[in-house]
């Protein structure tokens, strides 16, 4: 067969810290292509690269062998290459017709848009993929499933050549998995080229008959999905050691600090029941999207579940909190929460390092109480934390992601809290900004705070945790000491939902 | 549909209530109180379907009239305010497209600096306006009103343009990229964005050029003050009718049934003996209770 899409040497940088290096990709016609990974391995950059929405720092693209430039997602959809992203990219307030139509709508002779046909086409499209709704339907209406899709009825309409699905079955039921399998061996078999992105290993071997596997941004190989098994596909997604840039464990640990009783995250999902004792960095590791942030949401009212109770320091609070005051009354108590995304929910990046430290002091005091001693706490967690901006009133967004993250610490650090829940530690951190903040983690569990941590670097979990809880659709699979983990058996754990043996 | 259901309820009140409003000098009167207000609304839904706001419609109304009221033959101004309204409204479509200057900045800046060239060219309201613009205004064919045939006219392009072609299409796509933070969905699905919303911002201004020369046919002269509060009119109207001015979401009978109904309003509480300073909270009230009791995110009413 020969090749529809070669991807050579590309490389992907965001900032200083690299997401993808000197990685080929090659699609033919008529295949299904799993592209496999742990989370943050380069998968959706790698696509969105493929897709237009990215453009590669360097590398190039050959369509059918010759150079593709792409600027935009429309290029790559002219160019016969669509993508269901996990995000939905329809416009919920046009109908499912103008969704699919948009941007080349039919005219009639006089200029208008040609509805009937539109209309009739839309109909045409969904019947290729067994579905009947109809094209005058808000896409606001529909429910995800149907999005999914609607988005590859506008794929299989645009002509496409290369498909490619981003966890497409992450949010589909039984049912509409089978649907979907169908549809895509139907493409498949009328010479499309498919890519698969799924963590759900039968999936694969089900359904793709080549899988590549990306770890940390590099290539580690492609084979075909017959010379493989579990195993050794984990071990290929696997395959490393750790490093030595994590600090000593803790040797002993102290009383329960936060403890989490029968919390349920959705209506028939398992009680859980967790605790973290002082002195004690714990881990939630785990899948995208299984709960693991929902639950450290709900210690501070992001989230809503549906009943539980949190042990704070010896103190009860029913849950769910009140998602207005929640933050701040647990804030008060003496958890502080640092979110995943610093830009969006975490700084203000427009106002000064200062300024965003000196904001986590006032939880628990009144609104008009006098705010002394801030210029001395904002210098004490600067030079503390080693933070390297040109002064306390440089502005946060100037400052390196590390640096950024760092202030995000000093913020909960400087309201002297007792536990840390924390989402993505190092997300977009270089290295060694990487060290220092697990050092810095380790100091404040030492002087007998407590840690709960979420990431989706499983190695990063390992190395920093003592204890680890894997999460596996919004219940706790299993428990681990982080001395006893590896990436292999969390692997295992989340994949398989803790059905295998608990090590 | 609660904006249609209180113009029904006041229109019954005041053919009951008072002799004056239903006979047809009044009924035409008020088609003529309507209409400017109509067609600058029409004109301000394009602005706002994207998720914008155009506050310079006030100023380039009577610049309008203070153009077609100058001391020159109407075959010349007639066509020169067209083209100077166009203008207008493509520098704001550049100022928020290209510059990157908020809506309410960049229009709020276009409306001070058309008042001051208004007050340059027509400092008191004077003048004469072309015969054929006062004709078209005052007169009637067929026994028929001429407003009524404005009515009929700017209905028909208003919806063409907004519901029945691409260009209309392309401005809810926007609009609904922008009020769902999808701000790049539009474009991804390779809708000229740029484009599209520098037109409406164009259109916005054609439409108030159209109303000024509506005013003008009335006034039958030229006035620097006569467009003052038709921006905010206008907005007004448009909310009512239903359009989201989170953008995306909105319908032309919306807008025309807003701007009906605030014209209603007037010359009923005219009639009703109602003072002016009254009709001006009741106004404020119900444009609050309409936009609080209007379901969200719905196509139209």
């Amino acid at each position: 067969m020969s090749t529809i899409i070669e991807m050579r040497g590309i490389s992907k940088s965001f900032g200083p810290v690299a997401a993808l290096s000197n990685v080929d990709f090659r699609l033919e016609p008529g295949s299904i292509h799993a592209l496999m990974g742990e989370n943050g391995a380069g998968k959706s950059t790698l696509m969105k690269i493929l897709a237009g929405v990215l453009r590669p720092t360097s590398g190039e693209i050959l369509l059918a062998g010759k150079p593709l430039s792409l600027s935009s997602p429309r290029d790559g959809l002219d160019a016969g290459i669509s993508v269901v992203f996990q995000e939905q990219s329809l416009l919920a307030n046009l109908t499912v017709a103008e969704n699919m139509f948009l941007g080349r709508e039919p005219r009639t002779r006089w200029g208008g848009i040609d509805y009937p046909t539109m209309r009739a086409k839309t109909r045409e499209a969904l019947a290729q993929l067994d579905l009947d709704f109809d094209p005058d339907r808000q896409v606001a209406e529909l429910g995800i499933a149907e999005r999914q899709f609607l988005e590859i009825a506008h794929g299989i309409h645009a002509n496409a050549r290369v498909m490619i699905l981003d966890e497409p079955t992450a949010a589909l039921n039984a049912a509409d998995v089978d649907v979907l399998n169908r549809n895509i061996r139907r493409l498949a078999s009328e010479g499309c080229a498919i890519v698969y992105v799924s963590h759900r290993l039968e999936e694969i071997f089900e359904l793709c008959d080549t899988v590549t596997v990306l770890k940390d941004g590099a290539l580690v190989g492609t084979r075909p999905v017959s010379e493989m098994n579990t195993a050794s596909l984990i071990a290929m997604m696997v395959g490393r050691e750790l490093s030595d840039m994590f600090p000593p464990r803790a040797d002993e640990t102290g009383a329960p600090m936060l403890g989490i009783e029968d919390m349920v995250l959705q209506p028939g999902a398992a009680a859980l029941n967790l605790t973290v004792n002082a002195g004690e960095i714990v881990a939630l590791a785990g899948l995208e999207g299984q709960g693991q942030s929902a639950i450290a949401r709900a210690l501070v009212g992001l989230h809503v579940p549906v009943s539980g109770h949190i042990h704070l320091k010896g103190q009860t609070v029913p849950l769910p909190l009140p998602r207005e005051s929640g933050l701040l009354k647990m804030h008060a108590a003496g958890l502080g929460f640092v979110p995943e995304d610093r830009k969006e929910e975490g700084l203000l990046l427009n106002l000064s390092v200062a300024q965003n430290i000196a904001l986590g002091r006032f939880a628990g005091v009144p609104a008009v109480a006098p705010a002394s001693g801030t210029r001395a706490v904002v210098q004490r967690m600067m030079d503390a934390m080693n933070i390297k901006a040109a002064g306390p009133r440089a502005r946060v967004g100037s400052l390196s992601g590390g640096n950024q993250q760092k202030v995000l610490f000093g913020r909960a650090l400087a309201a002297e809290m007792d536990v840390l829940v924390i989402e993505e530690p190092t997300r977009g951190v270089d290295v060694g900004a990487k060290a220092e903040i697990y050092g810095l983690l380790r100091d404040f569990t030492a002087a007998g705070g407590a840690v709960l941590v979420l990431s989706r670097e499983a190695l990063e979990l390992i190395g920093l945790a003592d204890r680890i809880y894997v999460i596996h659709d919004n219940a706790i699979a299993g428990e681990i000491a982080a001395t006893e983990a590896t990436e292999h058996k969390l692997l295992d754990m989340a994949l398989s939902g803790g059905k295998a043996e608990n090590a | 549909m609660l904006p249609l259901l209180v113009v029904i309820g006041i229109v019954t009140w005041l053919s009951i209530g008072t002799d004056e409003f239903a006979r047809p000098g009044n009924l035409s009167n008020l088609l003529a109180q309507a209409m400017p207000l109509l067609i600058a609304s029409i004109g301000q839904m394009f602005v706002i379907v994207v998720a914008g706001l155009d506050l310079s419609v006030g100023s380039v109304i009577s610049f309008s009239t203070a153009i077609l009221a100058l001391d020159a033959p109407g075959y010349l101004t007639f066509p020169a305010l067209f083209m100077l309204a166009a203008l207008i409204g493509a520098t704001n479509g550049i100022a928020v497209t290209r510059l990157n200057v908020h809506p309410i900045i960049a229009t709020l800046a276009m409306q001070y600096v058309v008042l001051g060239v208004t007050r340059l060219i027509r400092p008191v309201s004077g003048g004469t306006v072309p015969e054929f613009v006062i004709a078209s205004v005052q007169g009637s064919f067929l026994g028929v009103p001429m407003p009524v045939f404005w009515a009929i006219t700017v209905l028909a392009i208003g919806w063409k343009v907004l519901h029945a072609s691409r260009f209309g299409l392309h401005l809810f796509a926007i609009g609904g990229g922008m009020a769902s933070g999808q701000t790049s969905a539009a474009r991804n699905f390779g809708v000229p964005e740029t484009r599209i919303i520098i037109s409406a911002y164009v259109a916005s201004s054609l439409f108030a050029a159209l109303a000024g020369v509506f005013l003008a046919g009335r006034i039958v002269s030229g006035d620097p003050n006569v467009g003052m509060l038709f921006e905010l009119n206008s907005i007004t109207a448009v909310a009512l009718g239903g359009t989201q001015l989170s953008g995306g979401v909105g319908s032309l009978q919306g807008t025309a049934i807003g701007a009906f109904l605030l014209a209603l309003l007037s010359n009923g509480m005219n009639l009703a003996n109602v003072s002016p300073f009254i009709q001006t909270v009741v106004k404020g009230g119900l444009l609050l209770a309409v936009v609080s009791f209007q379901r969200r995110r719905k196509m139209g009413l």
